[in-house]
């Protein structure tokens, strides 16, 4: 016994202190990127590397910002080229030039955000109708879900670009967006946590004489929030990553998500990794400082994904 | 309500009513979904029947399983199902053992030091892939990369090597970093799953006098089983979605030896011109996918 | 039966949700509307399809007495990056010029890259919008998108006063095989190769060039990346072949080493099997310090020489020479000096890769924009005051003869000198333009990939002229 506790003691050191090294080598990436976007070409090209910078230079980020340049906001509606009578797109602009790498971070969150939102909405919805509702077609729609949500998106490519081009949504943020929203997991994710509403306070909502909507809203929405959080989060890490999508869908300069930007930097400066670095330290930055802050809800929100889904 | 009717009737009127707003509710996902999932995989299907080009006066030409029986005699398109396959077999297991045993390690250490780790394996997720691979080009660079100068220090290489530009590394390379970026969510997953097992059945295993390893394949393994199930389907989902990965570091090459199924449908449609042979690729590797999960799905209801 | 009248519901809801969204979205007309302002063709004054090519020179007349043109559209312009053309700064000033001479047109520019470029402009062009007016040589317009009907018929370019000045061996590279010319040419240069100078002189290997001609022969070149091999310095040279960025490096060294082709004579077959090609990449495998690189590309390359890594380029022209974006003009970023050279040859005669670029319109069927891009094109590359800052801007050479001194006054005219002195005039044939080249370049770099990677030599480049043969039959 005595020793059996002893070997356990020793064995956990050595893991620790093998998981330390781990944690270093895991986090060395990111090290790498911030600290080379603040060195000089010569760090950066130099065969036997700075593990510090000597010297800090804002070089990297002069450089990325003295690139193109794009209005800080631009919004156009989709579909409503289908409406004016020229046939022109109904387009928003708003707020000062800026370098595009700073619009590109603006059109990032704002494609997060907006797949975000419209997937909570619409699987929380579409969930809840799926667990609680008997209707025709239910078990044949559920097995649609459950097939298409093992499908990667690169299978549907060409149709899902030529569907776009004709309606006239290539190359608009909207593009990415839309296939986001349609992805089944979030509709799967919602039905298993509306699932835990129980029938009888349905059943009591109706018989008091509320209607669906206001069923729906009072009673489903409150006991379905953390699922509401979790799927939140799992979209907006997975629209914010995503690159396959962005790269087939947008092509402007001016339309382009900060994934799209650096890979656009690297292709076109292919061996400038200062340039890279920085690009990538402004991608990477906000959505750790995001994740940082909010580390708790994230985890639990990924726990609680993993125990429904 | 309509107190007259009689009951078969009147369950008509609610069976309708309840069809009705099932259906209203479904209707705004299920525009998106139709829209964008399930008429493209139609599309998809349809269209790789046909010899499909670019080009104004291209037509499509109906050509039957043509596409699909070339698709055996290619031998890039094997090498890539053959480099996927690799690429799932390997870096499944591997991310599944390596974040149970890092969550094992961690999931008992006090607070903030556990969030510390957890945290820190998440960082490559939340960076995102593309600023991930950037650096890790930079990192295996043939010449000024960190990989051959710290190689070289520590005397476990003798002479630079490319790594990605060599057959016998790239696809490596390439598994290594989509298992950096695959692990923080699984052990995210294993510390919660871990910590909810109920500690009076390890204590009363512990009286009995059952081992560490005992207690954990005996109590704590058959508990964690969902959360295992779950990271499998994930994880083999995630790594036959890589591409990014491989766009930006290799484009396929040396020599096709880090193609991807993914990858090649891309090629072919954008650098071949060939939408229907692209397609037929696209069905293809739905179907594998769908027989995996069925599999991995049928595991789970005999669990 | 109760089950399946339920499938066949779910069936004909969800058929419904498509056909009414495919109903809402369809687009009844081809031509993919871009962010452009009204556009009605009438009131554009200078549209008449039937007449373009009076149509072009009524243009030019109407610019030259200075006056300004009511043309009305709004049309994309997209660059890859020749010279200071994938340079914001340039390009803008450049459309500033034509929008004083047009100030209804709005030109909009993208900047792509050699990367990922063509893959940007396929996707647009499935996604229904293409750029108007698209600048590159004609391996893409005329050879690719040309080939497939994408592109609008230049001829009426070629029939103003300018356009009859154009060298025959240009204008004939933008011709497609259908006779139409998809190309109106701006610049051009000869690609050549460079080495640095101060290594070569370190490892006393500047006895095997000739320093004047800027030529070597076959066995002193060999001898020297031997010498400076031995001198301590393991990269040499690189075959790069990770993608098709700056091929035509890779395919001039073999190409001239034992004075082969890559091409027959008549640009419609690959002959790259031929015994002087093998013997080439055999010689270049077995050679101490060139690596072939699956890792990086031709601009990586040149990234590599600049930093002192490498201590040739394959990837060298005039542009490069005078460059100075990261240090000065033919020096490398430790101030190493350039030599730029002819590619090595066994019978004392290299032929040099040319680069043709110019401008190609994409059929979008309007009319008012395609007018609008011909005489932006017009404007750029035939206008008398403004053609020599167009091709300034590439830094490249003129495609006209009464074109000259465009460099004079210039710190980079004596360079600029000795390239058309002794560089211009190795100027080979402009072969890039045989059916299925797109397909041909990939298989190029897999090719030498594999033999990089120890394939054996003969067989490959067998199995690259029959696949590249075949593209060139599909091509048609």
């Amino acid at each position: 016994m005595n020793s059996d506790v002893k070997r356990t003691g020793i064995y956990k050191t050595i893991s620790l202190i093998i998981l330390v090294i781990l944690a270093i080598l895991f986090a060395f990436p990111l090290y790498w990127i911030v600290t080379g976007a603040f060195k000089t070409a010569a760090s950066i090209n130099a065969t036997s590397p700075d593990w510090f910078p000597k010297e800090w230079v804002l070089d990297n980020f002069r450089k990325l910002f003295s690139k193109q340049t794009a209005p800080l906001w631009e919004l156009g509606i989709p579909f409503s080229s289908k409406f004016t009578e020229d046939g022109n797109p109904i387009i928003f602009t708003a707020g000062p030039v800026v370098p595009a790498a700073i619009r590109w971070l603006v059109n990032t969150v704002f494609m997060a955000v907006m797949a975000m939102v419209l997937t909570c909405i619409t699987a929380a919805m579409a969930g809840y109708a799926l667990a609680k509702k008997r209707f025709k077609g239910q078990h044949l729609l559920f097995t649609l879900i459950v097939c298409a949500m093992a499908l990667p998106k690169q299978v549907i490519l060409i149709p899902l670009l030529r569907e776009m081009s004709s309606l006239s949504l290539y190359n608009t943020i909207w593009a990415v967006i839309f296939p986001t929203v349609g992805w089944p997991f979030g509709v799967f994710l919602m039905k298993q946590f509306s699932e835990g509403v129980p029938g009888e306070m349905l059943e009591a909502a109706r018989i008091d004489g509320a209607g669906e909507a206001k069923t729906f809203i009072n009673i489903v929405l409150p006991m379905i929030k953390p699922g509401i959080g979790a799927l939140a989060i799992f979209t907006f890490i997975n629209s914010w990553n995503d690159y396959f999508m962005q790269l087939i869908m947008l092509n402007s300069t001016s339309k382009l998500t900060i994934s799209l930007g650096i890979a656009k930097l690297q292709a076109e400066n292919s061996t400038d990794f200062g340039l890279i670095m920085a690009g990538a330290t402004l991608a990477a930055v906000p959505i750790i400082a995001i994740f940082i802050a909010f580390q708790k809800y994230f985890t639990q929100g990924i726990a609680m994904g993993a125990v429904k889904g | 309500m309509a107190r007259s009717s009689n009951l078969s009737s009147r369950s008509k009127v609610l069976v309708r009513r309840e069809t009705r707003s099932a259906y209203l509710f479904l209707l705004p996902n299920m525009v998106f979904f139709i829209g964008f999932v399930v008429i493209p995989m139609i599309l998809c299907i349809y269209t790789s029947f046909f010899d499909s080009t670019m080009g104004k006066d291209a037509k499509d030409i109906f050509i039957g399983f043509k596409n699909y029986a070339e698709l055996w005699k290619d031998k890039i398109f094997l090498r890539s199902l053959k480099n996927t396959f690799v690429i799932v077999i390997v870096s499944v297991p591997a991310v599944c053992i390596f974040s149970l045993w890092v969550s094992a390690v961690i999931y008992k250490l006090k607070g903030p030091i556990l969030s510390t780790f957890r945290c820190v394996f998440y960082l490559p997720v939340v960076t995102g892939s593309v600023a991930v691979t950037v650096v890790w080009k930079w990192m295996y660079n043939n010449y000024y990369g960190i990989f051959n100068y710290v190689g070289k220090g520590l005397g476990l290489i003798d002479k630079n090597i490319n790594w990605l530009g060599d057959e016998r590394f790239a696809l490596w390379c390439i598994i290594l970093i989509l298992f950096t970026t695959s692990v923080g969510q699984p052990i995210v997953l294993y510390v919660s799953a871990l910590g909810n097992v109920d500690t009076s059945l390890v204590e009363a295993s512990e009286v009995d006098g059952a081992t560490h390893f005992q207690q954990f394949w005996k109590i704590k393994w058959p508990l964690i089983m969902p959360t295992t199930l779950y990271i499998l389907v994930i994880t083999t989902i995630n790594s036959f979605q890589c591409f990014a990965l491989i766009q930006l570091l290799t484009s396929g090459g040396p020599n096709h030896s880090t193609d991807t199924v993914m990858y090649y449908i891309y090629y072919s449609a954008f650098k071949l011109y060939r939408y229907g042979y692209g397609n037929a690729m696209g069905v293809v590797l739905a179907i594998f996918i769908a027989l995996l999960s069925a599999l991995q799905f049928k595991l789970a209801k005999e669990k | 039966m109760k089950k399946v009248t339920k499938k066949l519901m779910a069936l004909g809801l969800s058929t419904a949700m498509a056909l009414s969204l495919v109903a809402c979205g369809s687009s009844p007309e081809p031509a993919q509307t871009q962010e452009a302002p009204a556009k009605e063709p009438e009131t554009a004054p200078a549209t008449e399809p039937e007449a373009p090519a009076d149509n072009a020179a009524a243009d030019t007349a109407e610019s030259t007495e200075g006056s300004t043109s009511d043309l009305n559209a709004s049309i994309t312009l997209w660059t890859y990056p020749i010279g200071n053309w994938g340079d914001s700064a340039t390009v803008d000033s450049l459309i500033a010029s034509f929008n004083a001479a047009y100030p209804g047109v709005t030109v909009t520019v993208e900047y792509l890259d050699y990367t990922n470029g063509d893959d940007q402009v396929n996707t647009a062009i499935e996604g229904g919008q293409a750029p108007d007016i698209v600048m590159e040589g004609p391996e893409r317009l005329v050879a690719n998108w040309g080939a497939r009907g994408l592109m609008v018929d230049l001829s009426d370019l070629f029939a103003t006063e300018a356009g009859g000045e154009i060298y025959d061996s240009v204008e004939s590279a933008c011709k497609g095989a259908d006779g139409k010319y998809y190309e109106y040419p701006l610049c051009m240069v000869a690609h050549c190769m460079a080495i640095n100078q101060n290594i070569f002189e370190a490892a006393d290997a500047m006895q095997y060039l000739d320093v004047e001609n800027h030529t070597w022969t076959t066995e002193n070149f060999l001898k020297a990346v031997q010498a400076v091999y031995d001198s301590g310095h393991e990269n040499v040279a690189a075959i790069y072949c990770s993608g098709q960025g700056g091929d035509q490096g890779t395919r001039a060294i073999i190409n001239n080493l034992y004075s082969s082709t890559f091409t027959n004579a008549e640009h419609t077959a690959y002959t790259a099997d031929t015994p002087e090609n093998i013997k080439a990449l055999e010689t270049l495998y077995a050679q101490d310090g060139i690596n072939f690189d699956a890792s990086i590309n031709g601009g990586e390359e040149i990234t590599l020489f600049r930093n002192g890594t490498l201590a040739m380029s394959f990837c060298w022209n005039a542009a490069q020479q005078t460059n100075t974006d990261n240090a000065a003009a033919g020096t490398t970023n430790n101030g190493d000096t350039i030599l730029p050279m002819l590619f090595p040859s066994d019978d004392g005669k290299t032929e040099l890769c040319g680069g043709i670029w110019g401008f190609g319109i994409f059929d979008n069927g309007d009319q008012a924009k395609i007018d609008a891009a011909k005489a932006f094109i017009d404007f750029i590359c035939n206008e008398p005051s403004q053609v020599k800052e167009s091709v300034k801007a590439s830094t490249y050479f003129p495609v006209r003869p009464t074109l000259t001194g465009i460099y004079d006054g210039m710190e980079t005219a004596e360079t600029m000198d000795m390239f058309s002195t002794y560089f211009m005039p190795s100027m080979g044939d402009y072969y890039q333009v045989v059916p299925g080249w797109a397909e041909a370049r990939t298989e190029w770099w897999n090719m030498l990939q594999r033999i990089g990677t120890g394939g054996d030599v003969t067989t490959e480049v067998g199995t690259f002229v029959t696949n590249a043969n075949t593209a060139a039959g599909a091509g048609n």
